[in-house]
Formats: C-alpha cells, structure tokens, sequence
C-alpha cells in the first residue's frame, strides 16, 4: 500500500490542522466490541429507567393491553441503536466538527483503516471495499436467518396432517421471513457490490461520503438485532406488511419490525445518497455517460428508487408506532383514522422496491455478459431506456396491490394501465441480454450460467405477472398462493440467482480467491431445481385457490404442498453448498492475477488486492464500454454484394 | 465454429425483389435463423397446454358458478396464449445459446472473440413494436373485462331500488376474527353462518369488518373484495349454476386467519324462499 500515491496532494499554500497525538485519536479504542458494550449498556439502562417511570398495570385506553412492556421494550431498542452507534464512533466526526477540531490526513487514513489489518472490518471504516466486505456478510447473516424461516415454513405446510407450530408463532414466522428477505434482497446486490465495485468501476479512488458509507453500514448492523429480537417477543404476526388494525393487535415484537424499518430506512436513504452522488460527481475523466458502464446506471437507479420510495415506509412506520405506544389514530378506524391510509403508504414503498431489488441484478447480469460472450453488450441504448422507463413508471404503480381492496374501483383503470406498461421497458432489458447472447461463442463459467438462471426465471415471472396485473384475473388470484409464487419468482428467481452471478463474477476482485466453478455450480443448479418445484408447485396451489398465509388447507392443495416443501429443502442444501464454496474458496482457494475474466472494464484494471486509494494515477477514459468483439464475418460478406444498402438498413 | 459456417448459396441481387423482403430471405439463409425459428415454434407448441392446463387448475376447487368466474377464465386462458410467442422466442434464444452455439468451458478467458453486433435497428424496432402492441392488447382486453364485470356486478342492479326490492338479493356481509355474517336486510332480520343465495338473481354484496381488514371470496363465483373496518365495499355476482360454493378469506386476519372458510350454496328460488321461512325471517317486500 505504501506505493500508491496520497490521495491528496496539498499544495504548499494551503495550511495542514496540526497532528495532535496518534493518528485516529479515540477512534483507536472503538470497535465492534465496545459497540456491542455500547449498546447493550444504553439498552439496559434505557430499559431500567423506563420501568421506573411507567406506573405498573397501566393499560392502553384502546386495545387494553398492558403497555409497560411496550414502552420499556421500545426504550431498550432506541437504547441499542444509539449506543451502538457511538460505542461504534458515529459520533466521533461530528463532535470533533463541532468542537472545531479537523481531522488531518493521517486520520483520515487511519480512518479508512490503513495499515490495520483484518481488524478495519471490525471498526468504522471508511474505505468503500471494507464497507462492501460488511455488507457482504451482513447480507450473507440476513438471508441466512430469512432462509432458515422459509425452512419452517415449508415444514409446516408440507406437514400437511398436523399442526408443527402453534398458529401464532406461524403468523409471525411468516412475518419475519418476509421482512427478513425483503432487507436481504435489498441489499444484497447494491451493498457489497454497489460499494466495493461501483467507485472503481467509475475511475474514483473512494465514496463522496466515506463517513457516511460507514454509517449507512453499521446503521443496518444495528437494525438487524432489533429484527432478531422480535421474534422472541411474540414476533410480527402481520405479515411482513403489517397491515392496520392487525398490527395493532400483534404482540411487543412489533415494535422491533417497526423500529427495524425505521433505522433501515435512514441506513438505505444514507446509502443511496451517497452512491448517487458518487455516480454523478466522481467519474473519472473522459467518462461520459454513454461510456458510464450499465452496472452505474442501475445502482444509480435503484438509489433513485430508494431515496424516492423508502421515506414512505419510514413515515408508515412511524406513524403505526406512534398508534401502537401513543394511542393516535392514524389508522385506527374506530378512531376516525383511515386503514386505507396504511395501505398506500406501504405500497408506495412496495412497489418501486422491487424495482430496488430487480434493476441491480438485471444491471449485474449485463455486466458479466459482454465479459463471458466476448462482445459488446447488445444496443447499450436500449438497456438505459430501459432502465430509465422502468424509474419512471416504478412510482406509478403501486396501487395494483390494492386492487381488491374497494379503496377506489375507479382508479383500477390507470394502475392497470401502468402495470401493463412497465412489461415495456421490462422487455427491453430482456432484449438486451438475448441480443447479447445471440451468435456468441459462450465462454462458460458460474456467472454466465447465473444469467440463464435468472432469464428463465424472470420470464416466468413476469408472464404470471401480467395475469396480476389484469383487474379481473387478480379477481381470482389476489391473495392466493400465486401471488407468493409469482413475487418468488422475481424476487428470489430474478434477485437472488442474479445476486449468485454477480457475487461469483466479483468474487476475485473482493477476495482476490476465484469462487470454486465447480461446486459454486452444482449449489446454483442445485438451487435452480429445487426453485422451480418450490414455486412451479406453488403456481399450481394458487391457482388452484389456496390462500395466501395459511398454515392449513383443504386436501385437494396437500400434493402441491409436498413438492414445494421437497423443493424448498433442495433449496436449503443448494444454497449451503454455494455458501460452502465461497467460504472454502475464500479461505483456501488459490490467489487469482488482477484480472481473470479478461475483461476490459475500469474496475478490473486495479492490481488485486486492491490498494487503499484503488488507482496510483487516476485513469482517463477514452472509449466506450464493452468493445470486445471482432468485426461481423456475415456483415463483411453481405456488404461485399450489396454494397451499402444493407448497412443503411442497420441488418448488421 | 459458426462464423464460419458460411451460407451455402451466394445471396440473390435484389433485382425485382421488394428490399425488405430480400434482407429477411438472406437472413433466413443463416442456419441459426432457421434453427432458432424452428425451436420457437416447437416450444411455442410445447406450451401450448398450458392454456388449458391452467384452466384445469383452476377448476379443480370447482368450475365457475358464475359469468363472472367464466369471464376471468377466459382471461386467464387469452393471457396465456398472448405470452407465448414472446416466452418461447426467450427460450428458444437462451437453450440455443447454451447448446446450438459454441461453448468453451475453459479455465483461462478463450482468446477467440465474437462478432460484434453493437444493436441492430430492424430487430430493436421490431421487438419494441411487437411486445408494445401486445401489452396495449393486454390493457384494452383487460379494461373491457374489467367494464363488463363491472356491469354484471351493478348493472342489473338499479342504483335507486331499495332495500325490499324483490329484482334482485341484497346481503350484508360482515367479517369478524376468524368468521363471516351473512345478514339479509330485505327480510325481517334473517342472519345466517352460510351464505344462500337463489340461482340466476342479481346479488349485491355490502361488505365491511368488525375488527381487522378481512377478504371476502367466493372462489368459483370469482367475487373478491376487502372486508374493512369502518367503511362498506361493495361487489354483485349473478349465480348461474347450483350447488355448494366455497368462502374463503384471502387476507391474513391474524390467528385463525387459515380456518376463515364457509359455504355459499346456491339453491333455487323456491328453496331460498322456504329457507327464509325456516329460518324465522319473513320476507319484507
């Protein structure tokens, strides 16, 4: 690391803060333990004194239900968040602006943790590829504790002749598995990746905000305890939705969902204010946007999306806990408050969130494609228009969840219009890849592979998706298992195989180990397989009439169930065989050079592993993306006999 | 390798041939055009079952009770066909892809580069124009459906007929945890467990809740609307079919949220009439 270059090269005019004492300063002694200390102290202390000021047997004047719990165990988690994040050091950079104190470059590099070893992924630090590295883990810890869920869940329904858990614990299993995976999802493409990926990629030595990068991170870590913890505490028993008044009802492990989305709703704002900024202001030289690689465009996207839709959730959210602990009544209908209020509050964040999820790996799939076909992506136009036309339709959507709700019959019209629309641009993408597939010489590899994956998936997807789209086939398919299906499909089909292929590509960049091809592939298609009896089976159910969010039903759904169960535990042995190549690559696995794939982007010119600032000499770029590729044979001949009428015709 | 494979006839001149058609003559040459056609049509066919594969999914609870339920059939079974041409062209493109086009399962990058095909203007436009007139196909059939289920609904039902009207059924349906009420207001207080309704008369639903959101459907009359707390939705539904119908509550409503299930049995005039009675609830009108 000592060759490269210091990030800043002052000129000699300018005047340096003095360096008081080691570099860091208190920073030093902060980390995940004293976190951990900080956190768990102000949570009981909180706890404690709270306990001592509620009057014991006060009861809520609207459910009845005794409220000192509710109120003690909202003051342990807003003591845990707040304690976590200053025995982390959150709050070390503002009080040190505030006492006037600046920070000198050592600092700054201590602070993005030069020279610290394995111990920078411990601490708050700034440096954009530690803070990929977190998000990887956290990722890996959410999808594990959501997928662990899911196995419970298909135990329970493939138990078709008993009950294996009580019907509430089942409620709030299926609760915390939604939200649980939701957050996964979310993160699982634009965290590691977006972070450690998209500032080298665009030519820049860091985020616009590294500080904030590092509290958008340690933000999430905060939030997932108080998600964990709820399950315990009679847990979400709602649905991941939580939909009014039933929310309501649902025991103290609400306030844990509630507080969990708050928190992760500040975490993804931070995150994508941070990444966007970084896109529009840090590309290096020469990069304009026709030669800002497509990946940039979708996380720029999904940041978009996010910052536009998360706040509706957070108010959501607030003002549901604010119902639950204050008495209001914002959706309380018996109160005068308005359920319906609720629903399109949630569903403003819930639809363009799929979106959050879905454009990032579609954007991922279009990077490793060029790398493994050998050519140049397929009409680099077309995938931004499609980017594009799918944010601005994403905010216009929403209410075809709500469809059978009677809130407005009226405005069924539009939304269907505009649900239908958004195949459009949808379709573009889709293009994309079969135009880039189209004539190539595969070279194939796990990534590669990945993409078929989530192209049959996404077509099924989003075929079955036109049926919910259409009013008067939602009429039958609202709220059955067809709808759990089809979102699988492209949640989990479309985002988690996608999120397979782009960690499996970005693996040697990250780790500087290649993902093991041979058993990486037998998890992805073990998964694969298992996916489609899950949800293929599941289809069947739905359409078949089995509700949504039951723990049981009428024979005629019993063998459909058994399939999905079989499948869902395929799954489960697929997903641990992945988990198990990429811990086994990574910590035995041979190192691999700076650049395995052969390919010509920006981010895998950098020497592996990467050196703290990424670039020595920051690069200029003088040409488009993808340029693989030799000129077209056919295209030679068929100019050789009819001249240049064929090229003005673009049949190229 | 199949940049090589050269075609085996010289392309013609476009003498007196229209241009447009010469371009897609010489393209069709290719073998991989050819083939890629070919396997679009095979799996196009392969699919083809599923149309009704679909429907008989769907009919095993019961077939529709219902023009309704029949009108959302129909949907389902247009849907399906309209999304086939475009799967089956996916499809045909990514198993080509993975086994008519050449594969190197090498460790190291292959050296060997494709053709670059950086867009093609015919092949953009065409896909743009095809998939957009299929989804404009998809909003004016489902926005026609729509207006038709929404007159078989209401329409019958005059706006002005009060309660007492004897043209068609009007029932109050109320969800509570975990059961539905089924309240007739044009007899003298008639309140029952199941829902009876008279075959081929209107029927108007007044929904609301008690407590949580529930959903109130009746699966093979194809009725589904929100069962809310504080505010009445409403549905219709003209029976056409006799028998036992299943309810069935489709929004999560809390513990018992899976065992929030009746019956609607559909029986006929004359029936209805001597259940009323059974019941102690005379008729008002």
């Amino acid at each position: 690391m000592s060759s490269v270059a210091p990030a800043h090269v002052h000129s000699a005019e300018v005047p340096q803060p003095a360096q008081h004492g080691k570099p860091g300063g208190i920073m030093r002694r902060l980390n995940f333990g004293t976190g951990l200390i900080g956190g768990i102290g102000l949570a009981i202390i909180a706890g404690v004194v709270t306990s001592q000021f509620v009057p014991s047997g006060y009861a809520s004047p609207v459910t009845f239900a005794p409220m000192e719990g509710e109120y003690v165990y909202l003051a342990v988690l807003l003591g845990w968040v707040i304690g976590f994040m200053a025995g982390m050091g959150a709050f070390v950079g503002p009080i040190r602006w505030m006492l006037g104190r600046e920070s000198t470059h050592l600092d700054a590099e201590y602070m993005a943790g030069k020279d610290l070893g394995r111990s920078r992924y411990w601490k708050y630090t700034t440096d954009h590829k530690v803070v990929g590295i977190q998000y990887l883990i956290v990722t890996f810890i959410v999808f594990g504790f959501g997928g662990l869920l899911a196995m419970l869940i298909r135990t329970e329904l493939g138990a078709t002749w008993t009950e294996v858990f009580s019907p509430a614990f089942y409620n709030s299993i299926i609760g915390t598995h939604g939200i649980a995976m939701i957050i996964a999802m979310i993160i699982a493409v634009s965290g590691p990746l977006g972070n450690f990926i998209v500032p080298m990629m665009i030519g820049a030595r860091d985020m616009a905000y590294p500080r904030l990068n590092a509290l958008s991170i340690w933000l999430l870590v905060a939030a997932v305890p108080c998600l964990i913890s709820s399950l315990f505490l009679g847990g979400i028993q709602d649905g991941w939705s939580a939909y009014q008044p039933l929310a309501s009802q649902a025991p103290i492990g609400m306030l844990g969902y509630q507080m969990t989305i708050i928190v992760f709703a500040i975490s993804t704002g931070i995150a994508s204010v941070n990444l966007m900024t970084t896109i529009l202001t840090m590309r290096a030289k020469g990069m304009s946007w026709s030669r800002t690689p497509i990946f940039v465009y979708g996380i720029f996207a999904a940041s978009l999306m996010g910052l536009y839709a998360f706040p509706f959730y957070q108010y959501s959210q607030i003002l549901s806990l604010s119902d639950r602990v204050f008495n209001t009544s914002f959706f309380n209908p018996l109160e005068g408050g308005s359920v319906w209020l609720y629903e399109n509050l949630f569903w403003l964040l819930g639809h363009p969130e799929v979106y959050v999820i879905i454009i990032p790996t579609a954007a991922v799939l279009m990077e490793i494609l060029p790398v493994f076909m050998r050519k140049p992506l397929f009409s680099f136009n077309f995938a931004v228009a499609g980017i594009v036309g799918v944010v601005a339709l994403s905010g216009l959507v929403w209410a075809h969840h709500m469809y059978m709700t009677g809130w407005a019959p009226a405005v069924n019209y539009p939304f269907m219009l505009s649900t239908e629309m958004i195949s459009i641009p949808v379709g573009f993408l889709v293009l994309v890849v079969i135009g880039t597939l189209w004539r190539g010489t595969s070279w194939s590899r796990l990534p590669l592979m990945a993409v078929y994956a989530v192209v049959f998936n996404k077509m099924i997807g989003g075929v079955t998706g036109i049926y919910l789209s259409d009013v008067p086939a939602d009429q039958y398919f609202h709220g059955s298992m067809f709808v759990v299906a089809h979102f699988h499909y492209m949640l989990m089909g479309a985002g988690f195989f996608g999120a397979m292929g782009g960690i499996a590509f970005y693996f040697p960049k990250m780790t500087g180990k290649i993902l093991d091809e041979r058993y990486g592939s037998i998890g992805l298609w073990t998964v694969f397989v298992g996916f489609q009896l899950t949800f293929g089976s599941m289809f069947v159910a739905g359409l078949q009439g089995q509700p949504r969010r039951v723990l049981q039903f009428d024979e005629q759904f019993d063998i459909s169930n058994w399939i999905s169960t079989i499948g869902a535990y395929t799954i489960g042995v697929g997903t641990l065989i992945f988990l198990g190549a990429i811990i086994f690559s990574w910590r035995d696995g041979p190192m691999v050079s700076g650049n395995p794939w052969a390919s010509k982007s920006l981010e895998w010119q950098t020497p592996t592993p990467v050196p703290l600032e990424n670039f020595a000499v920051l690069p200029v770029v003088t040409e488009r993306p993808y340029n693989y590729g030799v000129p077209d044979p056919y295209d030679e001949e068929l100019r050789a006999h009819d001249g240049d009428e064929l090229e003005s015709a673009g049949a190229r | 390798m199949t940049m090589t494979q050269a075609p085996q006839e010289q392309p013609e001149s476009p003498t007196n041939r229209p241009p447009s058609m010469h371009r897609f003559k010489n393209w069709m040459r290719r073998p991989y055009a050819r083939h890629v056609m070919i396997w679009t049509v095979v799996i196009g066919f392969l699919l083809l079952p599923l149309c009704w594969l679909l429907l008989a999914a769907m009919n095993q609870t019961g077939a529709p009770a219902s023009e309704i339920m029949q009108d959302i059939e129909t949907t389902v079974f247009v849907f399906t066909l309209v999304s086939i041409p475009i799967t089956a062209f996916v499809f045909a493109v990514l198993l080509y892809s993975l086994i008519g086009w050449k594969r190197i399962s090498s460790d190291e990058p292959p050296m060997q580069e494709n053709p670059a095909i950086f867009t093609n203007r015919i092949g953009v436009v065409l896909w743009t124009v095809v998939t957009s007139a299929l989804a404009m196909f998809l909003v004016v059939w489902g926005m026609i459906e729509l207006a038709q289920i929404t007159a078989n609904s209401y329409g019958t039902i005059s706006a002005n007929e009060q309660p007492g009207g004897n043209q068609s059924v009007i029932v109050n349906v109320t969800g509570q945890q975990w059961v539905w009420t089924f309240a007739y207001p044009q007899t003298d207080g008639l309140v029952s467990d199941i829902l009876y309704l008279p075959v081929d008369k209107p029927v108007y639903f007044n929904v609301t809740s008690k407590d949580v959101i529930h959903n109130f459907w009746a699966v093979e009359l194809g009725v589904k609307i929100d069962a809310n707390p504080g505010a009445v939705t409403t549905a219709g539904v003209t029976p056409n079919k006799l028998g036992t119908f299943n309810i069935r509550c489709a929004e999560l409503c809390g513990m018992h949220h899976a065992y929030m299930e009746t019956e609607v049995r559909v029986v006929t005039q004359e029936q209805f009439d001597s259940w009323v009675r059974e019941m102690g609830g005379r008729r008002t009108s």
